[in-house]
């Protein structure tokens, strides 16, 4: 009886939807015909999710890495432990071998991601995660105290900072060459020739600038969530 | 195409069901990521082309698909994951606090 009420409200909600996305119009796709064909011109990068992330919507993407930023820092405020308590769970020599092993490999897909995100799929969001999960692996096979120690939580911080402060002084050049915040070829930054390494302008410096971002804050907030008493 | 519209309906009524009756915190927590997916599914869905290709613009294309949805599906996804770590977090809280997970347990004890 008590599952009933919200199957009904459910199943109301549902057929409501339903009239909506099944019934609905043609999208209008004139904003995004524009991109596709002047897209590579204006912003030199060739993946055009990448231009859009930061280029045409660079002041929606500093939104998004605030908001990691400020999770980041309620979770470190929420669980205000100095110490991880997990214990360590001990394997087989092959599980440490292996981590070992991948580590480097891991941090060299993560700064490719990063690096060659107006070419190719990847981005800072993504290279970040790759990055973070170097964090992750050094907890959870070697414990909280190894990983402690090779990547220390006040270096996290720092380069938490480092990559905010980074994305904000990219857009404040925009401004002191006379056009917008996060301007890109309409300020100094030259824009290349799409598909090289170096094109783009301010992308590949902001894609860096997340990665490092979200790379620090992610493994932050897995360092907090660890902790217990 | 309409059918895949259908699987986006089910699976956000699906989360949120899930979201109305369970009453473990941990639950929730994973019917408010059901609901995302479906979120992030009809964003996807929104810039499908027929026939089109992902929008890297390299030389050997045709069609692309629409790229803006594509940006705020990123956006959804980091949001979406950042928000479940923080109800994590909170639900460590609760479980710290009074000792379980359960909303009704957690009614009980205060008021």
């Amino acid at each position: 009886m008590k599952k009933i009420f919200p199957l009904i409200l459910i199943l109301i909600f549902a057929s409501l939807l339903s009239v909506l996305l099944l019934n609905h119009q043609v999208i209008d796709r004139s904003l995004s015909d524009h991109y596709l064909q002047s897209g590579v011109e204006e912003t030199g990068a060739i993946n055009l999710v990448t231009a859009i992330l930061f280029d045409y919507r660079g002041f929606d993407t500093l939104g998004e890495a605030t908001v990691i930023f400020g999770v980041a820092s309620a979770i470190a405020f929420l669980v205000p432990k100095k110490r991880a308590t997990m214990l360590a769970a001990t394997f087989s020599v092959a599980v440490y071998q292996t981590i070992s092993f991948i580590l480097p490999f891991l941090g060299v897909l993560g700064l490719y991601l990063i690096l060659y995100g107006h070419l190719s799929p990847g981005g800072g969001f993504t290279g970040g995660v790759v990055i973070a999960t170097i964090s992750i692996l050094l907890t959870i096979t070697f414990g909280p105290d190894y990983s402690e120690k090779r990547w220390r939580y006040k270096t996290k911080t720092l380069m938490e900072s480092f990559g905010g402060m980074t994305f904000i002084f990219i857009g404040l050049i925009g401004i002191l060459a006379g056009s917008n915040f996060l301007a890109n070829g309409q300020a100094l930054f030259s824009l290349g020739k799409p598909g090289d390494l170096f094109s783009g302008g301010t992308i590949s410096l902001l894609n860096l600038a997340t990665g490092i971002k979200v790379g620090a804050g992610l493994a932050i907030i897995f360092n907090c969530m660890i902790k217990e008493e | 195409m309409k059918f895949a519209y259908l699987i986006v309906i089910i699976l956000f009524c699906q989360g949120l069901y899930i979201i109305l009756t369970q009453s473990n915190l941990i639950k929730v927590v994973m019917g408010f990521n059901i609901a995302e997916s479906a979120l992030i599914i009809l964003l996807v869905l929104l810039g499908y082309r027929e026939g089109g290709t992902a929008p890297i613009l390299d030389g050997d294309y045709t069609i692309v698909v629409d790229p803006i949805p594509q940006a705020l599906a990123l956006t959804a996804i980091v949001i979406g994951a950042s928000m479940t770590a923080l109800m994590l977090a909170l639900i460590i809280k609760l479980h710290k606090r009074y000792g379980t997970v359960d909303i009704n347990e957690i009614r009980r004890l205060r008021g």
